[in-house]
């Protein structure tokens, strides 16, 4: 059943994107991430307009997010406090982010910044989990003992003005670096079509120290309300938000992730990293690729007048 | 065509007719075939050419080259195109080349080849972000490649083509051609020439018009999203959030 999209001006395939949506949305709900870093270049790929395709895509990484953060909440494991000093750096970042996004397809290099952000950061993140949730799974499969955990966290955390407890996550620390990940966070959200998920959970777990067991709650709170704001930045300011691709993704989207939000727990934590680290790395790698052959047709028309 | 010789013979004429003149958008639009109806008067039955040219609304095109700088290929600064048209087409009896001289064709603005991008006089300099995009003028040195690029990638698109037997005589006298309009073609007036040649030079022309428009939702949608940009970010929140939460909801219960 084709159906043609009133923005993005394009005839596309609804129950495929359904399903495409569902299987995004599981995978959302299980790893506690957006799941933007996939739908947006498999949209890209489908034909739809990269602009529209980054603007939708951050209402249907809401939706998805929404859905299980509801179950996550009541597993008692979303720091609110925590999320909310993270959405306020990620209200900053995606007002910058949908501004710089505006001026980057002016200049004509909107794609060439995507397609790097994508290789750069997926690579380095996909790369880094990677190693080490394989690590963790050689060492449990040898009985080695786990490797310490260097609660030891670095001082800069202590070392910095404006300290506030968090007591969910058990932390006492500054907000500038909760706030400085944020911004980061909100900028990447909009010039990538991506809730960031997959950049503030090892930040979480890695750089603030936050317990595993709030990681995946707080970063999917944080993650509504930035691409919320997104949403509404990039229908307001660019008018390329398509309802009707964002609420197909979502009909399939917020289903995909309850169920996803409940198999994660038959899955060992380092074993759905590790999986998470692969698909991370291959979309990465695939994004960038095209950087770096020889293009068939050496010229690009940019959509629309921008 | 007010610079032709008056003919000594009685003159040949042309007529047409589309048979639809309004495409309307919808949820379920997938392009659009329209065909066009003509017949052509003439006492003397001398050899006759039928041109089509269909033009879509104008629409400027902006191009970039992708160059590699150090190990990676990336966009050159862009190069605006004014005024070329968003959809065009011609169909003939028989290759254009063939029913008239290059000069006449270009005259008439017929065929791809043939397009005027109506470029500013002597090349401008567009700046927009800081960043300048170039407007080719007509006499630059690499004008040609960066035409064809253009022609090339809206023929892929399905939006620029070039039919050359696309006319074909169905009677006698009476000739049938079709417009086929890709899911991209853009929204907005399209007119249709139907020029009637003999012996090399165009002797009859017919104008016909068409309008490609969003209707019902489609364009409810489009005019929502662009008349009301904030409010309509909103409302797409409001059902992303509202939906995230009725499936919790529903999942709950089972």
């Amino acid at each position: 059943m084709d159906l043609y999209l009133p923005i993005a001006e394009v005839s596309v395939n609804a129950p495929v994107l359904v399903l495409l949506g569902a299987a995004v949305g599981f995978i959302s709900g299980m790893f506690g991430i957006g799941g933007g870093f996939l739908m947006t270049p498999v949209l890209i790929f489908m034909g739809i307009p990269p602009v529209v395709a980054v603007a939708s895509e951050a209402n249907h990484v809401a939706a998805s997010s929404t859905s299980s953060v509801i179950a996550y909440t009541r597993r008692k494991a979303v720091d609110f406090r925590m999320g909310g000093i993270l959405a306020a750096g990620g209200a900053v970042g995606s007002l910058i982010g949908v501004e710089v996004f505006r001026v980057l397809r002016g200049l004509g290099q909107a794609d060439l910044v995507v397609s790097l952000s994508y290789l750069i950061f997926l690579g380095v993140i996909g790369g880094l989990m990677l190693t080490e949730s394989l690590g963790s799974i050689l060492r449990r499969r040898r009985g080695d003992p786990p490797a310490p955990r260097g609660d030891r966290r670095p001082p800069w955390l202590y070392g910095l003005p404006f300290k506030m407890r968090f007591p969910r996550s058990r932390l006492y620390i500054s907000v500038i670096p909760p706030i400085a990940l944020g911004v980061f966070v909100g900028i990447l959200s909009a010039i990538m079509g991506v809730g960031g998920g997959f950049i503030l959970v090892p930040a979480m777990v890695y750089l603030l120290r936050m317990p595993a067991g709030v990681v995946v709650g707080t970063s999917l709170f944080q993650i509504i309300i930035t691409t919320s704001l997104t949403s509404v930045l990039q229908a307001g300011r660019n008018q390329t938000v398509d309802i009707v691709l964002a609420t197909l993704l979502l009909i399939g989207g917020v289903m995909g992730a309850q169920l996803g939000a409940r198999a994660s727990s038959r899955f060992r934590a380092e074993e759905l990293r590790a999986l998470l680290a692969l698909i991370v790395l291959i979309v990465g790698l695939r994004m960038g690729f095209g950087l770096f052959v020889t293009p068939d047709e050496p010229f690009v028309m940019m959509a629309g007048n921008g | 065509m007010a610079d032709l010789p008056p003919p000594a013979s009685p003159p040949a004429l042309v007529s047409a007719a589309l048979t639809t003149t309004q495409v309307q958008v919808t949820s379920d639009f997938r392009g659009a075939r329209i065909v066009l109806y003509g017949a052509v008067f003439d006492p003397l039955d001398r050899p006759s050419d039928v041109v089509v040219v269909v033009r879509g609304p104008d629409q400027a095109i902006r191009i970039a080259r992708k160059v590699k700088t150090g190990p990676i290929w990336v966009n050159s600064r862009p190069v605006v195109f004014q005024g070329a048209p968003g959809f065009y087409m011609t169909a003939s009896t028989r290759p254009l080349d063939r029913i008239a001289r290059p000069a006449v064709l270009q005259s008439l603005g017929a065929g791809v080849d043939h397009l005027s991008f109506s470029v500013p006089g002597n090349g401008g300099i567009d700046t927009r972000f800081g960043s300048r995009d170039t407007v080719v003028s007509g006499q630059g040195a690499d004008y040609g490649e960066w035409r064809q690029a253009v022609v090339r990638l809206k023929s892929r698109a399905g939006l620029y083509a070039a039919a050359d037997h696309g006319v074909s005589f169905v009677d006698q006298n009476l000739f049938r051609a079709e417009i086929v309009l890709p899911t991209a073609a853009p929204i907005g007036a399209y007119s249709a020439e139907i020029l009637l040649f003999q012996d090399g030079q165009p002797v009859s022309r017919r104008m016909r018009g068409l309008t490609v428009e969003k209707v019902g939702i489609e364009r409810g949608l489009y005019v929502f999203a662009h008349q009301r940009p904030w409010l309509f970010g909103l409302v797409s929140v409001f059902i992303a959030l509202g939906a995230g939460w009725l499936a919790s909801v529903i999942f709950r219960r089972n």
